[in-house]
């Protein structure tokens, strides 16, 4: 029972506080045009999330009444979330590893709550073949498209205007015109300032975005156990939770989704003068038996504190997140052996790209 | 319709907040004080862009908490100026020392409650038990449940609360997140006309100036408090006919029902809202956003041959006890849902469904009245949830009540 067909919801993966502005503008943009095609429409954040901390994967909608009236559009959708989704937007390609967009859910598959047949679209620079190797199976076809972009971060107290917007418009209407189609979109980006560099990005993205079909097991294994909850009757009473016991940390409450960027540690030049054990706001590092610090990065949030604390020219680097599968530990990959880790370490340095300083990032 | 479409200027997507903003921006604000909290914050950042847009001119004072926040409305608002406020959760209720003395200074101060769960644990959903800690002390309490309906109140609630027969501060409720951070289209009126709705605030005898020279708020002890409280029931009571005559006058100037747009036909009864009631067996009853779900629930279940229907409670101070009267003596179960919460109350349940059960005590044939504890915290009620909901109201048309409260998708509890 429920929504079935008639409604159409579009999932916005973001990156909290970085992309808020740009997710919003985003959703609003298909409310508009899809009101242009005659159909009710709305959007709404997952407000549980917390899109006003930095970085955590957030979530905002859109829901399209298609051959509803608006008032059940709005009783349909006022949730934290819908069950399904026709089209999830992902405006950064490091969310693809999968999303804790708040705690005690553990860390979910980007593609979730995709519908049967349902469409992806990913900014990203990476091939479609790619961004597979980092995203989940789902046991029906549906369709991946890449709009070759940066990540834009048009966040909280800015927004950079650097036409992402109209790109994944383009690229939407392009792979779901049954969402919105490229003659409304154009009819109200044309409304728009500047409209016709708006118009343009439109149309670029609409005959670029690369796609294709994902058959049915294509992908990563990924296998999403949600956490079981306590009951009343099981919690300690009084907003009680006990602590973690020492040496262990919160199995339910990873933050590792929440960085596009990870610190990469050369041991060789390490000083052991533990300055990193002690600055890192989520304690993410280790003491090794033999005094150096390995970092837990399935809890590191990205922050680059350690890097700015770190005493030693280049011994800690911030390094993109989309250059790693896994959350592997760096000591042990360096005690395994020491030359492959010095080249490996190399080469992540190496693809190491200047992203726009955004406030509050540790930098 | 024609005729009413002429009446709108434009659609513009906004979340209940915003509605509000722009709405305190058609009635011309003087004063507005501000002190964050999640969710009620973006009324107060979209104001403030308002002015910094040079669309509207108010003062804008950022206070140093909820406490001074709600002072300065207050004095303001004694001195003449049309003021607007704020909070959530723990937030209202840090300011509400100054919250109560609003009510007995009798300052018309419009206040947004964008409702919020009531800390440990920190949560940002909604929950109604913040804006329920004013229902005793003389504050009018609205909740609305859409961004248009948002937009409207807000125009109504200065009408109501400025009127000198009346002369009451007023909360607007809204649910956290379903409401507050939703957008949806809300059609906005020509500004010109709001002028013919809204008359300048006028406080008579009562302004705070040195042509008029009186004391607000003497120290009086013993002596005189009483009769400040009878007068101020008075004037609570008196609220039930304005409230009446403001959206008669809403409809005749704007050309729609308060809440209502072009497409959808609303009921009308500015206390309450009435859905598929007429012959309904089995009576929903709730406060905002969870009648929209109701309201697709109840489709369903029409459909399926249950007589049910909704009441949805849109003004709770004044309560609307002859409109409950009117509206469920002919029904055989009343399902409550509550979003909040009266620890150790005389059935073990909600603030609402008290309420409703008082109102009903005094018939001869009284429908049974069963309550629904959900969606505390921002948890959702489902579609499925209400159909359940539906369904167990259902069973009891003709059984006696055996478990008067039932606590929605709790975990630990049967559901
Ligand atoms: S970037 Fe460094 S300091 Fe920040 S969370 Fe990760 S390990 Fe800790
Ligand atoms: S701060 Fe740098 S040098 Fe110091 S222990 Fe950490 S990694 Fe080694």
């Amino acid at each position: 029972m429920g929504v079935k067909d008639e409604v159409k919801y579009v999932e916005i993966v973001y990156r909290g506080i970085f992309q808020k502005r740009l997710a919003k503008y985003i959703a609003e943009g298909i409310v508009y045009t899809a009101r242009e095609m005659g159909r009710p429409a709305l959007s709404f954040g997952r407000y549980g999330d917390s899109p006003e901390r930095n970085g955590v994967p957030a979530k905002y909608y859109v829901g399209i009444g298609n051959g509803v009236n608006e008032e059940d559009l709005i009783g349909y959708s006022t949730r934290v979330e819908p069950d399904l989704v026709d089209a999830i937007i992902v405006l950064d390609d490091t969310l693809l590893k999968g999303v804790e967009s708040w705690a005690w859910q553990g860390v979910q598959p980007i593609n979730l709550k995709l519908k049967n047949n349902g469409t992806m679209l990913v900014t990203s620079t990476k091939r479609i073949n790619e961004l597979l190797k980092m995203i989940p199976k789902k046991d029906f076809n549906w369709t991946l498209g890449v709009i070759n972009t940066e990540p834009s971060f048009s966040g909280l107290w800015a927004f950079k205007d650097d036409l992402t917007m109209e790109k994944v418009w383009g690229g939407l209407a392009k792979l779901r015109p049954d969402i919105i189609d490229l003659d409304h979109l154009i009819k109200y980006v044309s409304k728009k300032q500047d409209a016709n560099k708006r118009i343009s990005a439109v149309k670029e993205a609409y005959s670029s975005v690369d796609y294709r079909s994902v058959m049915k097991g294509e992908g990563i294994d990924f296998v999403y156990n949600p956490p079981r909850l306590l009951t009343w009757q099981e919690m300690l009473e009084g907003t009680v939770i006990p602590a973690v016991p020492r040496g262990k940390r919160n199995e339910l409450f990873k933050r590792g989704t929440t960085k596009f960027e990870r610190p990469t540690v050369d041991f060789d030049t390490c000083i052991k003068c533990k300055l990193c054990w002690i600055y890192c706001p989520d304690e993410c590092f280790d003491e090794t038996p033999d005094g150096y610090y390995d970092i837990a990065y399935d809890y590191c949030v990205g922050c680059g504190i350690c890097a700015d604390v770190c005493p030693v020219k280049d011994c800690i680097v911030m390094v993109d997140e989309s250059m790693f599968a896994d959350y592997r530990r760096p000591y042990e990959m360096w005690k395994e052996n020491k030359a492959k880790y010095k080249e490996w370490l190399k080469n992540v340095r190496q693809a190491r790209k200047e992203r726009v300083y955004v406030p509050g990032l540790g930098r | 319709m024609t005729e009413v479409k002429k009446l709108v200027e434009k659609e513009v997507l906004m979340n209940g907040t915003q509605a509000v903003a722009h709405a305190a921006m058609y009635a011309d604000v003087d004063v507005v004080a501000a002190y964050p909290i999640r969710p009620y914050t973006e009324v107060m950042d979209t104001i403030s862009k308002l002015i910094a847009d040079g669309e509207l001119d108010a003062e804008f004072i950022v206070a140093e908490g909820e406490h001074g926040q709600f002072e300065t409305v207050k004095h303001a608002s004694l001195a003449g100026a049309r003021t607007l406020v704020g909070s959530s959760g723990v937030g209202w209720l840090y300011g509400m020392e100054a919250i109560v003395v609003t009510a007995t200074d009798r300052a018309p101060v419009v206040a947004i409650i964008g409702n919020r769960a009531l800390d440990d644990p920190g949560a940002y959903g909604v929950e109604h038990n913040d804006a329920l800690m004013v229902r005793d002390v003389g504050w009018l309490l609205v909740w609305v449940d859409t961004a248009q309906e948002a937009f409207d109140t807000t125009l109504i609630a200065y009408r109501v609360a400025e009127d000198q027969r009346v002369l009451l501060p007023l909360g607007i409720s809204m649910d956290g997140g379903f409401l507050t951070h939703s957008e949806q289209i809300v059609r906005l009126p020509p500004k010109e006309l709001v002028k013919n709705f809204l008359p300048p605030y006028n406080r008579g005898k009562y302004l705070v100036h040195p042509d008029n020279p009186i004391t607000v708020a003497p120290q009086v002890n013993e002596d005189w408090v009483m009769e400040i409280r009878r007068q101020h029931e008075e004037a609570m009571e008196r609220a039930r006919g304005v409230i009446v005559e403001a959206y008669e006058e809403f409809k005749k100037v704007f050309g729609r029902y308060p809440g209502s747009t072009n497409e959808l036909q609303m009921p009308e009864n500015p206390f309450v809202e009435p859905y598929m009631i007429d012959d309904a067996e089995v009576v929903l009853i709730g406060m905002g956003t969870v009648s929209k779900p109701m309201k697709v629930a109840i489709k369903n279940m029409r459909r399926q041959g249950y007589k049910v229907g909704m009441l949805r409670i849109r003004w709770f101070r004044p309560f609307p006890t002859q409109d409950v009267i009117k509206y469920l003596a002919n029904s055989r179960v009343v399902c409550v849902v509550d979003r909040d919460y009266s620890m150790g109350s005389p059935n073990r349940g909600g603030v609402v469904y008290h309420e409703i059960r008082s109102s009903l005590y005094d018939l001869d044939q009284r429908p049974r009245v069963i309550n629904f504890i959900g969606g505390l915290g921002g948890r959702e009620i489902t579609i499925q949830d209400v159909e359940k909901i539906t369904k167990i109201g259902y069973e009891h048309r003709d059984t006696p009540i055996t478990k008067p409260v039932y606590w929605v998708g709790v975990r630990g509890d049967p559901w």
